[in-house]
C-alpha cells in the first residue's frame, strides 16, 4: 500500500537565518528605493529554490511552489483581474494573518495570466512534480466586496472570478500541470452555498483537460458536507482533520467516491502528531477510502508555522507513514 | 455609561476624550539602538536608555497635540504578544511567521505551565506617568489573544491555556492600580475570530478584570464583529476600543439593530495606509457615530496602534484624529 506525500500549498517565505530573510530585506529595500522590481524577483526566485529543495528533502512526492510570491491568497489573484482594486486589511480566517480586500467596481475580467509564470518556473526548477494552486472563485467572492454596484451582486462576481480561474486552470494544465488545486476553505462558513460552488467548480472541471482537479477544504470541520462534496466533479477532495478528530470516523463510515488529500498533520500548532495516533487514523481510514492513491498532507498551508517547524512537519509526513506502513494491518 | 465610574476614580474628562489604541512607531534613533543590541554591540543598560528617551518624547508629543488619555507608546515592546511571553515563564521564542505583506513577528510558543514572576509593564507605566499630568492607560494583552496568538504545546486545549493565562495576567492587573493606574486597556484584537471560543474570551476577562478598581477598555480589531455581535457586549469591560473606519463604520449598522450599551474609543483613521485623513473626513465619520451612539460615550482614537506607519505619518493621523475630535466638542458644546 502506498501513500503519496505531498505538501499542501504555501511554505514559509521567511526563516530565522539572514539567508532565508533575503526576500524580507530585498523588498524593504525595494520600497525605500534602493532596489528595483528585478530584484524582488530574484529574491523571490531565490526563496522559492529554496522551498522545493526542503520539500523534496523532506521526501514529498508532489510540491508547490511555497506561494512564496503571494502577499496573500485573496489579493494575489483577485489583484491581477480588471474591474478590481485593492482595499484594506482583513483578518484571514481565524488566523493572526491579513490580506487586503478586493473591491470590485466592474465587470471582472482576466486580462493577463495569474499564476502561469510562477508555476513554470517551479516546475522548471522542482526535480519532483509541482501542484500548482490557486484560491477558488467562492472563496475570493466571498472576501471581495461590491462597490457601487459595479459587480452586478455577488453572483455576478462569481460568475466573473469563475470565469477568470477557469480560463486560468485551462493555461496551467496546457502548461503541464498534472495536479491543479482549488481551495475553497470559505464554503465551511457558508455550508448553504454548496449549489453555488458546484456550479463553479464545475466550471472549472471543464477545463482542467487532462490535469486531475483537487478541490481543498480547511479552516472548518467539512464533516456536515461531507456527503454533499462527494457529488462535486472533481478528481481529488482535500480535507482538514484537524477541527473535528470524528471526522476520521465520518470517512472510515460513509466511504469516499473521490481520491482523498488527508491533511491529518496540524499546520496550525507546531505540536508534533504522536505518529501512532496518525497511523491509527490512516487504518481507520483505510476501511472507507483506498489509501494506495490517497495523499498525506499538512491541514492547510505551512506558512502558519515557523520556518524550522514547518520543515519538521513535512518530514514528518514521512514518519507517519512509515509508521502506518509497518503497523499490522 | 461610564462617565460615573471615571468620576468615582478621580478622572474628569472632556466630551469626546481624545486617545491612541496603544503603540507608537520607533524613531530611528532606537530602531539603530535595538539593531545594535540584536548584534551585541550594547548594554541592555543603553537599550532602556533609548526607549526611556522614545518615551518621553511620544508623551511629550501626546502633550503637544492634545491627547486627553495618554499611552506610553510601547517603545520596549517588540510585539503585543511576544513581548508578555518573553516575561511570562511558560514560554518559548518561535521562529518568524508572517502577519501580512512584508511584516513578520516572532509567534511564541506555550511549552510549560504560564506563570506572572513579577510586574511587566509596570516600570514602564510608572516612567510615563511621570513624565505627565494627564491620565495614562496602562496596557496589556487580554489572555485569549496571547493564546490564540501562541502555539500551544503544554496545554491540552485552547481554553484551558486562556484560562491559565487569565490567572496570571490578573496579577500584572492587580500590580498596575497598585501602582495607581486606574484606566487599563486589556486588548483582545482576536476575540472576532472564533465566534464559537467568545464565551472562553468571556469567562477569560471575567478573571482577569472581575473586583477591581479601575475603568477597564478592551481593543478589538480587524475581524468579523458581525460574528460577536451582540453577544461581545458581555465582556465585562467599560469600553470597547474599536477599529471603525477600515470596516466603513459597518458597526454602525449593528448597532442600529441592537443597541450598543458601553463606552466606545471610536476609530477615526485607518492605520494602514500611508494616506493621512483629512480633517473634515475624520469629522464626518465622527458625526455619523453621534447619529447612533450617545455624545458621551464616544472616545476618539485610530483604528489601532500606529506602530506601522513613519513617526511624521503617525504624527500626522493623531493631529487629524484630535484637530477633527476638538472641533466636534466645539460645535456640540457650542449648541448645548
Amino acid at each position: 500500500m502506498e501513500l503519496t506525500l505531498c505538501n499542501h500549498s504555501s511554505y514559509p517565505r521567511i526563516g530565522d537565518d539572514a539567508e532565508h530573510q533575503l526576500l524580507r530585506r530585498t523588498i524593504a529595500q525595494r520600497d525605500k528605493g534602493e532596489r528595483t522590481d528585478d530584484a524582488v524577483r530574484a529574491a523571490q526566485n531565490r526563496m522559492t529554490d529554496l522551498a522545493l529543495a526542503e520539500q523534496a528533502e523532506a521526501g514529498l512526492d508532489l510540491v508547490t511552489d511555497g506561494q512564496i510570491r503571494w502577499s496573500d491568497p485573496i489579493s494575489h489573484l483577485a489583484g491581477k483581474l480588471s474591474g478590481v482594486r485593492i482595499n484594506g486589511l482583513l483578518r484571514f480566517f481565524d488566523t493572526n494573518f491579513y490580506f487586503r480586500q478586493p473591491v470590485v467596481h466592474g465587470k471582472l475580467q482576466r486580462t493577463e495570466p495569474l499564476l502561469l509564470e510562477e508555476f513554470n518556473y517551479a516546475q522548471g526548477k522542482s526535480t519532483r512534480p509541482v501542484k500548482a494552486v490557486m484560491t477558488g472563485p467562492y472563496t475570493l467572492a466571498r472576501h471581495s466586496v461590491e462597490e457601487n454596484g459595479g459587480a452586478g451582486g455577488f453572483d455576478k462576481m462569481l460568475e466573473g472570478y469563475t470565469a477568470a480561474l477557469a480560463a486560468e486552470v485551462a493555461a496551467l494544465a496546457a502548461a503541464g500541470a498534472t495536479v491543479i488545486q482549488v481551495e475553497e476553505p470559505a464554503l465551511l462558513k457558508y455550508p448553504d452555498d454548496f449549489p453555488r460552488l458546484e456550479q463553479s467548480i464545475t466550471a472549472l472541471a471543464m477545463s482542467k483537460a487532462s490535469a486531475q482537479l483537487a478541490l481543498v477544504f480547511y479552516f472548518g470541520d467539512p464533516a456536515p458536507i461531507y456527503d454533499h462534496l462527494q457529488t462535486l466533479p472533481v478528481d481529488l477532495l482535500g480535507l482538514d482533520f484537524t477541527y473535528n478528530p470524528s471526522l476520521v470516523d465520518r470517512v472510515a463510515s460513509n466511504g469516499t467516491a473521490r481520491t482523498l488529500a488527508l491533511g491529518l498533520v496540524d499546520s496550525r500548532n507546531t505540536r508534533l502528531e504522536d505518529p501512532a495516533v496518525s497511523a491509527r487514523q490512516l487504518e481507520k481510514l483505510a476501511h472507507g477510502a483506498d489509501l494506495n492513491c490517497a495523499y498525506l498532507s499538512p491541514s492547510c498551508g505551512l506558512e502558519f508555522l515557523p520556518r524550522d517547524r514547518a520543515r519538521q512537519k513535512l518530514r514528518h509526513l514521512a514518519v507517519i507513514r512509515k509508521t502506518f506502513l509497518g503497523s499490522p494491518a | 455609561m461610564s462617565r460615573a465610574k471615571l468620576q468615582e476614580l478621580g478622572i474628569d474628562l472632556p466630551l469626546f476624550p481624545i486617545t491612541s489604541v496603544g503603540s507608537f512607531p520607533k524613531p530611528d534613533f532606537l530602531m539603530k539602538v535595538r539593531a545594535d543590541f540584536a548584534k551585541k554591540k550594547i548594554s541592555r543598560g543603553a537599550l532602556e536608555r533609548a526607549e526611556r528617551q522614545a518615551t518621553e518624547f511620544w508623551i511629550r508629543k501626546q502633550e503637544e497635540l492634545g491627547v486627553d488619555v495618554l499611552v506610553d507608546g510601547e517603545m520596549y515592546r517588540s510585539d503585543m504578544v511576544a513581548y508578555f511571553a518573553e516575561h511570562l515563564k511558560g514560554f518559548e521564542e518561535g521562529g518568524l511567521v508572517r502577519s501580512y505583506g512584508n511584516r513578520y513577528y516572532h509567534k511564541p510558543i506555550i511549552t510549560g505551565e504560564v506563570h506572572w514572576e513579577e510586574p511587566i509593564t509596570v516600570e514602564w507605566w510608572k516612567y510615563a506617568r511621570g513624565l505627565t499630568s494627564k491620565p495614562l492607560k496602562g496596557m496589556l494583552t487580554g489572555p485569549y489573544t496571547v493564546m490564540d496568538w501562541s502555539f500551544i504545546e503544554y496545554y491540552p486545549d485552547r481554553r484551558t491555556a486562556c484560562l491559565a493565562l487569565a490567572k496570571e495576567i490578573r496579577k500584572e492587573v492587580e500590580a498596575l492600580i497598585e501602582e495607581g493606574a486606574k484606566i487599563i486597556q486589556i486588548d483582545e484584537p482576536a476575540t472576532s475570530v472564533r465566534p464559537e471560543e467568545l464565551p472562553v474570551a468571556i469567562e477569560a476577562m471575567h478573571i482577569v478584570t472581575d473586583g477591581l478598581p479601575a475603568y477597564f477598555i478592551t481593543h478589538i480589531c480587524y475581524g468579523a464583529f458581525e460574528n460577536i455581535y451582540p453577544g461581545m457586549l458581555d465582556l465585562p469591560v467599560d469600553n470597547f476600543d474599536l477599529e471603525m473606519s477600515n470596516s466603513g463604520l459597518d458597526m454602525l449598522e449593528l448597532f442600529k439593530k441592537h443597541p450598543y450599551t458601553k463606552d466606545i474609543s471610536f476609530g477615526v483613521v485607518d492605520v494602514h495606509t500611508h494616506v493621512v485623513e483629512d480633517e473634515p473626513v475624520v469629522e464626518q465619520r465622527l458625526r455619523q457615530a453621534l447619529e447612533t451612539l450617545p455624545e458621551e460615550a464616544i472616545w476618539v482614537d485610530p483604528d489601532c496602534g500606529l506602530k506601522t506607519r513613519t513617526v511624521e505619518e503617525a504624527i500626522a493621523k493623531m493631529q487629524s484624529v484630535v484637530t477633527a475630535a476638538k472641533a466636534l466638542r466645539s460645535s456640540v458644546e457650542s449648541d448645548e
